[in-house]
């Protein structure tokens, strides 16, 4: 009987000090720059893009998004964004336009995600530049995934890329056009396309050696429905080169509006900002 | 000059019975033996892990004001694959601990150390060329980070070195930090967007007086 008890006693102990030992692990941080962080917080684009394969959209089917961006140092923000966005009906996916951290730190990585993992649906980013300071680069990748992808998702082509050419001193490496002329040519069996990225290629953040060159793909993009951005901390729709091609820019977490963005037919659209 | 004085020293300590320093394990030498270290020579040796300093942070320290207050000077080290590139930290911490509890004959415990720390990083993979920014692009530096600790340790009094009498401990320490950027970070959520859990960085070390 005592034995008993004394097990009993120690089963609640084990568990405790297993909880005291993991906690510490976590805590146990080697540099700002330390990327470790538990598995399911690595890999998130793949995860969520799984998510979202695991839920298709029937071709001809009208395409619905959230568009935001720039949830950087905004965790508050964040949380009601969540609960607004659950409440949008007929919503596919969400995209954070960049800059998902202020500091390019791991740990801003994992507190948004700890935020946006409570959408209903899945919810992809691309890189900005914040993310990009100090080791951010190996931190996005290793919790988020690639700089530059591209995912079809019922009729439409999605690219995601890298255009915070000013983090890497204008070297012309980004956007990196070897990678995004091909996806821009070849649609993947969808009917129609959008480009994603931070940097606007209006803004002083953008190459300019490669401004021309970008504008000029995009413009002979077939089925472009539209560009679009974050980066400007402001909600705009223009189409700034008078070529037909739309660029979208999205707000800010801490500007309390997000966009509802629908999608049909070769290349209409319809973008509702929401409050929240 | 020196060699002549400590055995002058040892044999004039010899008669009387100095009273055993607060923190030495046994009957230490009067203060002028120990006086004979140079002032530059640190007073203990620390290693430590985490506390956003290194995987691995090693160094020296010096001890003031009836050893309440030390500053410690740590070389840190994170490999390549913990951080995306391999990563050299100097830091400067300073603490003090007003309480000490003799809890037995050889152990000590320190309940509250109180601190700060200021550190700067080498080989991080893109942190602000010359030119790259207009200024004040960034209102944050990649490299350099400050914050506090707060922490506790327990001491195993050894005995003594014979020959000079210096006090020989051996601590295991623990710290819970933050850093600016993380405490930035929480005083513009003041809504409940993080807890001030998340904000933490644990340190464990240990230290040895010599």
């Amino acid at each position: 009987m005592l034995s008993l008890s004394a097990l009993r006693g120690w089963g609640r102990v084990v568990p405790l000090v297993a909880l005291v030992g993991l906690v510490g692990c976590d805590l146990l941080e080697f540099s700002p720059n330390d990327h470790r962080v538990p598995e399911e917080f690595t890999n998130l684009t793949e995860k969520n893009l799984a998510k979202l394969a695991a839920r298709p959209l029937p071709a001809g089917d009208t395409l619905r998004f959230v568009f935001t961006g720039d949830s950087q140092q905004f965790y508050d923000e964040a949380e009601a964004l969540v609960a607004s966005v659950n409440q949008q009906p007929g919503v596919a996916f969400l995209v954070v336009a960049g800059d998902i951290s202020d500091f390019g730190l791991a740990r801003e990585m994992r507190w948004v995600d700890e935020k946006l993992r409570r959408l209903s649906v899945p919810y992809v980013t691309v890189i900005g530049n914040h993310d990009l300071v100090g080791n951010g680069r190996e931190a996005y990748q290793h919790i988020y995934g690639a700089l530059d992808y591209s995912f079809v998702y019922g009729d439409t082509k999605f690219t995601l890329l890298d255009t915070n050419g000013r983090e890497y001193s204008f070297d012309g490496s980004a956007p990196n056009m070897g990678w995004l002329k091909p996806q821009l040519t070849n649609l993947d069996g969808a009917r129609r396309q959008v480009v994603i990225s931070h940097v606007p290629p209006t803004n002083d953040d953008f190459d300019p050696a490669l401004r021309a060159p970008y504008v000029q793909a995009l413009r002979d993009a077939p089925g472009l429905v539209f560009e679009m951005n974050g980066h400007n901390h402001g909600y705009s729709i223009t189409q700034p080169y008078n070529d037909g091609v739309t660029y979208v820019n999205s707000d800010a977490f801490s500007q309390r509006h997000y966009m509802v963005v629908t999608v049909w037919g070769n290349r209409q659209f319809r973008i509702k900002r929401v409050k929240f | 000059m020196k060699t002549h004085l400590l055995p002058a020293l040892l044999l004039a300590a010899g008669g009387s019975h100095a009273a055993t320093p607060p923190d030495t394990a046994a009957t230490a030498l009067p203060r002028a033996a120990r006086s004979e270290r140079p002032w530059y020579r640190p007073t203990h040796l620390a290693l430590q892990t985490g506390g956003g300093l290194g995987m691995v942070a090693a160094g020296a320290g010096y001890q003031f004001s009836k050893n309440r207050l030390e500053t410690d000077i740590l070389i840190g080290y994170v490999p390549r694959r913990y951080a995306g590139s391999a990563l050299t930290l100097a830091s400067l911490k300073f603490m003090y601990s007003p309480f000490r509890l003799r809890v037995a004959e050889k152990v000590q415990v320190l309940p509250l150390t109180v601190g700060a720390y200021f550190s700067y990083t080498h080989g991080t993979l893109n942190d602000e060329l010359k030119g790259q920014y207009s200024s004040d692009y960034y209102w944050f530096s990649t490299d350099t980070r400050y914050g506090p600790l707060v922490g506790g340790r327990v001491t195993y009094l050894a005995a003594p070195v014979a020959a000079t009498g210096q006090p020989r401990k051996l601590s295991f320490y623990y710290e819970l930090g933050s850093n600016d950027l993380y405490l930035a970070s929480y005083l513009t959520n003041r809504n409940g967007g993080l807890r001030f859990g998340q904000l933490l960085t644990l340190a464990l070390g240990v230290k040895a007086d010599f």
